[in-house]
């Protein structure tokens, strides 16, 4: 994968000075080049040290240039105006040429040998080649060995080379640092893209000794991520960089989509909806139970609430399916918003009668009220996400696949739901992985727009108490998460200071005016500030500084494309939408069928029927579907009532 | 518009050996009784309509009195509320279980009962303007159910049927009855019915605010004591009827006296007690029952009694207690078996005898057949198997 160096000692290109203004210490140096040179911002060089005869080789050292000067010998900027004098059209008539100078500034990368450690020698500087570069970012340790682990990241480029640079899975997945951010501004940046090309990388790359690999992905912003199993359009230039890093050009092979339906429950709410591509989202339904187990999070989008936790797990500990006394003479079974609607109307009326307290049962009236609110809340803004009494339709917990991308589509859902939605499912992500039983060992949790759920102000969340945990502890569970922002300084500090590797594209100015960036140079700030789309500067613990690479577009459909050539569907009426949903499943369905069967019932019955023939799959669904509706009972009018014959009594009394 | 609401009657159910003067078996004559009092109470409180939720019968082949007495009853209320019509399903107790049985429930026919026996049906009854959706135990055990929703066309809609809800089942099977149709919430949609009669459960219990199990009349289960339990927990008022106010399904509870109470005394702990002490406090606890035990059905449950203290116990004494009580069931427990006998895993969590036990309760007998005794002839005999098992195989390690 890198390159031998080149054969034959090219020639310098620099030279490294100091002096005692400009000294050279052991992370920093300073080298002349020509006027004309290939080099700039960025640029990986190698300092070669004088040799040191029979001890071998002289001192290697690799840096990285993070700033540029240039100037001539002129003592003031006045010389040169009175030697024009005056008129900027005739400063090139000027009789002498001045000498110039190209002077930069480089942070060391790496010294070699490493011990003792000391300031950079006075040496030669020549363009890192491959090999140099998998030197200079101590790739070495990971890219070549026993049990390699390298993750292509992108390209390096510079002085018309190209060298691929690789991340260490062990520090982008855990388990010794993990997680991944990147920021920069929206629609130059590249973060969504950037990210869907890593995963491919991944995908191809993660070490077979490190088991299997899934990912999940929340796709909070329009079409981003609903085709991601389509090809799109890739030039020869990207082509070239995908061989060059070593992975194939196509789109994910296995995608699920996951979206929860509109509030007439049988449209999923998704881009995802042209006739050719519907029938693989799968619905996103939760009840009742579903929505306890997490409803803190409802709760606490203000702030944490430890009187209403305590009421919420009350709920789910000793009401929620069991038989339960409300205390006012009534008993109760909850499993369904409407049966929860009721306990909470009897509380409050069986209060008021009783006039007694504010209290009931160690549970103040105002935490129940909350409590309550929250909930009807959810049921009515999510009404597609959480159903009253139908069955619920989850992600494959306990059967994640190997390679396999689960996207579920929350951008159309309810801030509230979406909380929701993020939380159940990190959560049971965690749980199965703590168990060892998700499937895979490792996923990738990416979440875009982290700024939303982990902002860095404003109020505790659950949210973003569960974000901060698994940026702190997700390493050692292989639960990893690849975030994304516009704007890091909006970031919770250490969500954003856990994440192992760091990625930046375009950043805006003003953001990079801000604290968090000033070990960068000047130079580097203007670089980010003017970065050329598809470039990224990255920061991964076995580099030494920031390297700047160049990755190829993404190889699947852009969202923007995929609703061009999949335009998504108009909402269809519900018996259609029944029609349409039961013939993905069994193709030789005719839609009068489905229609006759289900005129005149209960859009609730249809849908459970349906959800049930969905989980089932069985061979026959017309079949299946008919008999979860039930058959329909004609009535029949009693008979004209006849007087009963008057009988005789039966002799005897039989007993 | 007032509704009744009756189940589990199991008339022709029989128990214990005790007779009534006239030869027939007292436990049946009670249950008949219970259900006489329920139609005298009937006749007063004047319902509308009338339902009976299932297994009237205790068997599809019923005994001759329970047919004629069933015939009288059901006259006597057709004579008296001339204008309630009356509808009546199968439960899993008298549905035949091949065509060529027949049912006897057919013969109510004649007294213009609406008997329901395989097929669901919708009864309309324009002069209440009401239907009930009526649905016995062998719709629902096929493939195919019907729908368990109201139709348009009538102001009132009643659901009837015999099933036990899956969150309700008691784990013992002893409340509910083992082959009943198993039914879910959803199932039912009570919300959209102004009431449902459910039986099959046979302590009464709410399902919802307009769902119930209106309960059986008489402890028709072998295993009344885990009822007397559940009522006694649940504090449910006892046996009896609902009546029901339609709409708003208010409910009213009708009790109806038992002729004989289920009196389960304290029990005793007999670890490190002599035959003499226990003598005395089954002495003690038969002295203390209120009411006393003539002709009640008593228990005594003694726990952790030795094989031979159970020998040496005054037997005359308890012989003297049986024959006062209708049944005096003094129940001995030995201490704990530290191992399973029958070859189960460790650990598993029905050793073999409960399992037979379980399997001979709910396995269909015939209606004269004591069911108890049978149960705990089958449970020796498993008892002696493994005992020598476990001796041979004690000889031979
Ligand atoms: N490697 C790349 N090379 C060239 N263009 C790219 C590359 N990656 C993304 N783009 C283009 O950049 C634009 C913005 O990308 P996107 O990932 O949506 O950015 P962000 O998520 O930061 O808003 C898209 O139109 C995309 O096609
Ligand atoms: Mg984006």
């Amino acid at each position: 994968m890198i390159r031998p160096a080149e054969p034959g000692s090219p020639a310098p290109l620099g030279r490294v000075v100091a002096t005692e203004l400009k000294p050279a210490t052991p992370h920093q140096f300073h080298f002349w080049t020509a006027n004309e040179t290939t080099i700039g911002i960025g640029a990986i060089v190698k300092v070669e040290g004088p040799g040191v005869g029979d001890q071998g080789p002289g001192r290697v050292v690799y840096g990285v240039v993070t700033d540029g000067f240039a100037y001539s010998d002129l003592a003031t900027p006045l010389h040169d105006v009175v030697a024009a004098e005056g008129d900027p059209a005739r400063a090139a008539e000027s009789p002498s040429v001045r000498q110039e100078i190209r002077l930069w500034t480089a942070a060391v990368l790496r010294q070699q040998p490493e011990e003792p450690l000391q300031p950079v020698p006075l040496g030669a500087v020549y363009v890192a080649s491959d090999a140099d570069v998998a030197q200079a970012l101590r790739m070495d340790a990971y890219v070549t060995g026993a049990q390699p682990s390298g993750i292509p990241v992108g390209l390096y480029t510079a002085a018309g080379l190209e060298a691929p640079v690789y991340l260490d899975a062990d520090f982008l997945l855990g388990p010794e640092a993990a997680h991944l951010n990147i920021s920069g501004v929206s629609g130059l940046a590249t973060k969504t893209s950037a990210v869907e090309f890593l995963l491919a990388s991944i995908f191809e790359h993660f070490p077979a000794h490190k088991g299997r690999v899934a990912a999940l992905c929340f796709n909070v912003k329009g079409p981003d991520l609903c085709f991601l199993d389509r090809p799109g359009a890739l030039d020869d230039a990207d082509r070239r960089r995908y061989e060059r890093l070593g992975i194939t050009p196509q789109p994910f092979e296995r995608v699920r989509y996951y979206a929860p339906f509109k509030a007439d429950g049988v449209n999923l709410n998704t881009l995802r909806t042209h006739p050719d591509l519907v029938g693989d989202v799968e619905p996103l339904v939760w009840g009742l139970s579903e929505v306890l187990d997490f409803a803190e999070v409802l709760l606490n989008r203000d702030d944490i609430d430890a009187k209403a936790d305590a009421f919420i797990d009350f709920l789910s500990d000793r009401v929620l399916n069991k038989e339960f006394d409300d205390g006012f003479g009534g008993s109760h079974r909850v499993q369904t918003f409407a049966d929860l609607n009721g306990l909470f109307r009897a509380i409050f009326d069986g209060l008021e009668l009783s006039g007694r307290s504010d209290m009931w049962r160690t549970h103040h009236i105002a935490t129940i009220r909350k409590v309550r609110n929250r909930l009807s809340n959810i049921s009515t803004r999510c009404k597609g996400l959480v159903t009253d009494d139908g069955p619920s339709s989850d992600l494959p917990w306990g059967r994640f696949e190997d390679r396999t991308v689960y996207v579920v589509d929350v951008a159309n859902v309810d801030p509230l739901g979406q909380d929701l939605v993020f939380a159940r499912a990190v959560s049971k992500l965690r749980e199965h992985l703590e168990r060892r039983d998700l499937g895979v060992e490792a996923v990738v949790v990416f979440v875009d727009e982290l700024n939303k759920y982990a902002p860095g102000d404003g109020p505790e969340t659950y949210v973003r108490k569960m974000l901060l945990d698994i940026s702190e502890r997700g390493r050692y569970l292989g639960l990893v998460l690849f975030a994304a922002e516009q704007f890091r300084s909006q970031v919770h500090r250490r969500v954003v200071g856990n994440a192992g590797t760091t990625l930046f594209g375009r950043m805006d100015a003003d953001e990079l005016a801000t604290p968090g960036y000033h070990v960068l140079s000047p130079a580097v700030k203007i670089k980010l500030a003017t970065l050329p789309i598809g470039e990224l500067m990255v920061r991964h613990p076995h580099f030494t500084q920031p390297i700047f690479v160049r990755f190829p577009r993404p190889a699947v459909l852009r969202g923007r494309d995929g609703v061009e050539r999949f335009p998504p569907a108009a909402d269809l009426p519900f018996e259609e939408a029944v029609v349409r949903q039961l013939a993905r499943l069994d193709r030789r369905i005719r839609p009068n069928q489905v229609k006759d069967l289900i005129a005149e019932r209960r859009p609730d019955d249809v849908r459970r029927a349906l959800a049930a023939v969905r989980r089932t799959r069985p061979d026959d669904a017309l079949a299946y579907f008919r008999r979860m509706l039930g058959a329909r009972v004609a009535p029949a009018t009693a008979p004209a009532r006849e007087a009963v014959p008057p009988l005789n009594p039966i002799s005897e009394e039989p007993y | 518009m007032k509704l009744a609401h009756l189940a589990d009657l199991h008339l022709g159910f029989r128990q214990y050996d005790r007779q009534t003067p006239r030869g027939g078996n007292q436990r049946e004559a009670d249950v008949a009784e219970a259900f006489r009092r329920a139609v005298d109470d009937l006749l007063v409180q004047r319902p509308d309509l009338i339902v009976v939720s299932g297994d009237v019968f205790h068997s599809v082949r019923p005994t001759n009195p329970a047919i004629l007495f069933l015939f009288q009853q059901l006259h006597r209320l057709r004579a008296g509320l001339a204008d309630a019509p009356i509808v009546v399903i199968a439960g899993n107790h008298d549905t035949p279980r091949s065509v060529e049985t027949g049912t006897i429930l057919k013969l109510y026919e004649a007294l213009g009962v609406h008997v329901v026996v395989d097929q669901a049906r919708r009864i309309a009854f324009p002069q209440l303007d009401c239907a009930v959706l009526a649905v016995p135990h062998q719709a629902l055990m096929q493939a195919e159910r019907p729908a368990l929703r109201p139709e348009r066309g009538a102001a009132h809609n009643i659901l009837v049927l015999h099933g036990v809800l899956e969150d309700i089942i008691d784990p013992e099977w002893s409340v509910s009855d083992y082959g009943s149709a198993r039914l879910t919430r959803p199932d039912l949609a009570a919300a959209q019915w102004d009431y449902v009669a459910l039986g099959g459960y046979h302590v009464l219990h709410d399902v919802a605010a307009n769902a119930w199990y209106a309960g059986s009349l008489e402890y028709v289960n072998p295993r009344a004591w885990v009822q007397v339990r559940e009522e006694a927990s649940r504090e449910v008022p006892g046996k009896g009827y609902l009546l029901v106010e339609v709409p708003g399904a208010r409910t009213s509870f009708r009790p109806v006296a038992a002729a004989r109470k289920h009196l389960d005394l304290p029990p005793i702990h007999g670890a490190g007690l002599t035959a003499r002490q226990l003598d005395e406090q089954i002495a003690q606890r038969v002295a203390g029952s209120k009411p006393a035990i003539d002709d009640q059905v008593v228990r005594l449950i003694v726990y952790d009694v030795a094989a031979g203290t159970a020998r040496d116990l005054d037997h005359p004494a308890i012989r003297q207690y049986k024959a006062r009580a209708l049944n005096f069931h003094l129940d001995v427990r030995r201490p704990e078996p530290q191992r399973v006998v029958g070859g189960g895993a460790p650990g598993r969590r029905h050793p073999l005898p409960d399992t037979l036990r379980e399997f001979l309760g709910r396995r269909p007998l015939d209606a004269d057949l004591d069911r108890d005794e049978f149960v705990r002839l089958g449970v020796a005999y498993l008892d002696r198997v493994g005992g020598e098992a476990a001796e041979r195989a004690a000889g031979s390690g």
